[in-house]
């Protein structure tokens, strides 16, 4: 390969609803849109509250139209030889309705499967893969595409991520005490108590610069580092001192030869655990000038997508030149005392931006955008 | 060019502290272990690839069940639910700070995976564990959707991957 890996498209879903205006509109100014939840009965859990769009939406169906509008940015043909590479745990309604006696259909809540339809439903005919480390799967999955694109064995990669709010999940975090109790995320603040689930789908497309230039594709921004590192802590929490986010974004500015960015689109569950770790491995590695915010603070905890979502977030933050909001910001912590961006969206001139995600199990992983 | 060290694990199992009801996990943990017993390694420059298309059906149907049931689940559940809980162990034993990858796929070679992740000039190894668990009546349906076989026992491989270091 010569020259870089570039984005050339990307299609996206929140509880905003469709597109980057949506998220233009809803993430970027700071809005909440959390509410009891309609899809099911949430009265079991310790709370109610989601970011979910309106309706049931089905996940392949979400997935598919995301990545359709990937696609069609990219311009390119619906027969190509690219990989397909997506985070996700699979479509969890399928297990339950196994699990009521309800009709059943198998197939979408394998995620290898999953990879395969959507791969079928674009026609890419290149590998299908699909990535189930939880919380940094789809972000696992844009660096696989990268590695696939670099090692000069595809020339595109539809990298994607699905997660839409179920009551499997809701059921599992709230026997894991990870729900904010009183319904409200609060990232970085010192009265936040967990995290709320959100809905949320991307696809993006990774390129060869060679072969977007050759067919003359618009360039978005290039995709120059990335890190993944694991803390060796615990079997669940953040190692405290954030070890492995400050490897993660040390090998990802190594990668890319920089020193510092413009804005990073920090992991920022809102647990009380995560965002001083985070808080701690950030200021480790890059300081303590630089602009963070947790984004999940309007979108909600988006599970296996996060990586992919925040990645179009971080995309959109490095076009536009402006810093999305923590929404929800309360309380100063003295365990957290980074620029959290807490005033509401912020004009900065931006040129690189890193999207950080963190895991169950100590994993993290971090993406580096520069401009074209 | 690589170097190989294979370890295979089935049947009776020593539980591993922590995890409950479901011998993924154990399996995972045991065949990684195995392989990697004994020999000399550097944590931050191995990659560890979990490789399973269905992952822990038994984890996941028993959770699914005490939600239908409404019962409250067992917090250890909600850990074991994904794959991160078994790696997050094994790379706080064995000081594994390089990446931990799971995946799911239907008809691609893990191994082109393991071979990828070698071609990065930060890492020198990479373990590759395979795992599935005994079809149960749920999974069943899937891999006759897939036309293939179900499986009957739990088992899982471990491959110990290295790039020649000249």
């Amino acid at each position: 390969m010569t020259g870089g890996v570039v984005v050339t498209g990307y299609g996206v879903f929140t509880a905003f609803g469709w597109g980057e205006k949506a998220l233009r509109d809803g993430v970027f100014t700071g809005t909440q849109v959390f509410a009891p939840v309609r899809r099911f009965d949430p009265t079991p859990f310790r709370t109610p509250m989601t970011a979910a769009a309106a309706g049931d939406p089905e996940l392949d169906a979400v997935l598919g139209g995301c990545a359709d509008d990937a696609v069609d940015m990219a311009g390119l043909p619906l027969d190509t030889a690219g990989a397909v590479l997506l985070g996700s745990a699979g479509d969890w309604r399928s297990v339950t309705r196994f699990s009521r006696g309800q009709a059943y259909a198998p197939g979408p809540e394998v995620p290898g499967v999953l990879a395969g339809m959507l791969a079928d439903r674009i026609g890419f005919r290149g590998p299908r893969l699909a990535f189930t480390n939880a919380c940094v799967a789809s972000a696992t999955a844009l660096i696989h595409g990268w590695r696939l694109i670099a090692a000069g064995r595809q020339e595109v990669a539809l990298c994607a991520g699905a997660y839409l709010v179920e009551e499997e999940n809701m059921a599992k975090f709230d026997s894991g005490r990870t729900l904010a109790k009183d319904g409200a995320i609060r990232p970085f603040s010192k009265d936040r108590t967990g995290l709320l689930l959100g809905d949320g789908v991307a696809a993006i497309v990774l390129e060869s610069e060679e072969h977007a230039v050759r067919r003359g594709a618009t360039v978005l921004a290039r995709m120059t580092g990335f890190g993944v590192a694991s803390d060796a802590y615990h079997i669940a929490k953040p190692h405290p001192e954030g070890r492995g986010i400050t490897s993660a974004v040390r090998q990802a500015l190594r990668r890319a030869g920089a020193s510092e960015v413009d804005y990073v689109n920090a992991h920022g569950t809102g647990t009380p655990l995560n965002d001083g770790a985070e808080t701690n491995g950030l200021r480790a590695a890059l300081g303590s000038d630089t602009p963070i915010s947790s984004t999940k603070s309007t979108t909600g905890h988006m599970l296996e997508a996060s990586g992919a979502v925040e990645f179009v977030v971080s995309l959109l933050a490095l076009l536009d030149g402006v810093l999305p909001p923590t929404a929800g910001y309360t309380t100063p912590d003295p365990a957290c005392d980074l620029d959290y961006v807490t005033e509401g969206p912020r004009r900065a001139p931006v040129n690189r931006v890193l999207s950080l995600n963190a895991a169950f199990g100590g994993m993290n992983t971090a993406i580096l955008l520069e401009r074209p | 060019m690589i170097t190989v060290a294979r370890a295979a694990t089935a049947g009776e199992l020593e539980p591993v502290p922590g995890f409950i009801e479901s011998a993924f996990n154990p399996l995972v943990y045991h065949a990684a272990v195995r392989c990697l017993r004994g020999r000399e390694f550097d944590g931050s420059r191995l990659a560890v690839v979990v490789s399973s298309l269905i992952g822990d059906a038994t984890t996941t149907g028993l959770a699914s069940r005490l939600l239908v049931d409404g019962q409250v689940h067992n917090a250890i559940l909600f850990m074991q639910a994904t794959t991160n809980a078994v790696l997050g162990l094994l790379s706080r034993e064995l000081d594994l700070t390089g990446p931990l990858l799971s995946v799911s796929t239907v008809d691609d070679d893990p191994l082109d995976t393991a071979e990828l992740l070698l071609a990065d000039p930060e890492l020198d190894a990479v373990l590759l564990l395979t795992v599935e668990l005994a079809a149960d009546e749920r999974t069943e349906a899937v891999y006759r959707l897939l036309g293939r076989t179900p499986p009957t026992t739990d088992g899982a491989s471990a491959l110990l991957l290295e790039r020649d270091p000249q």
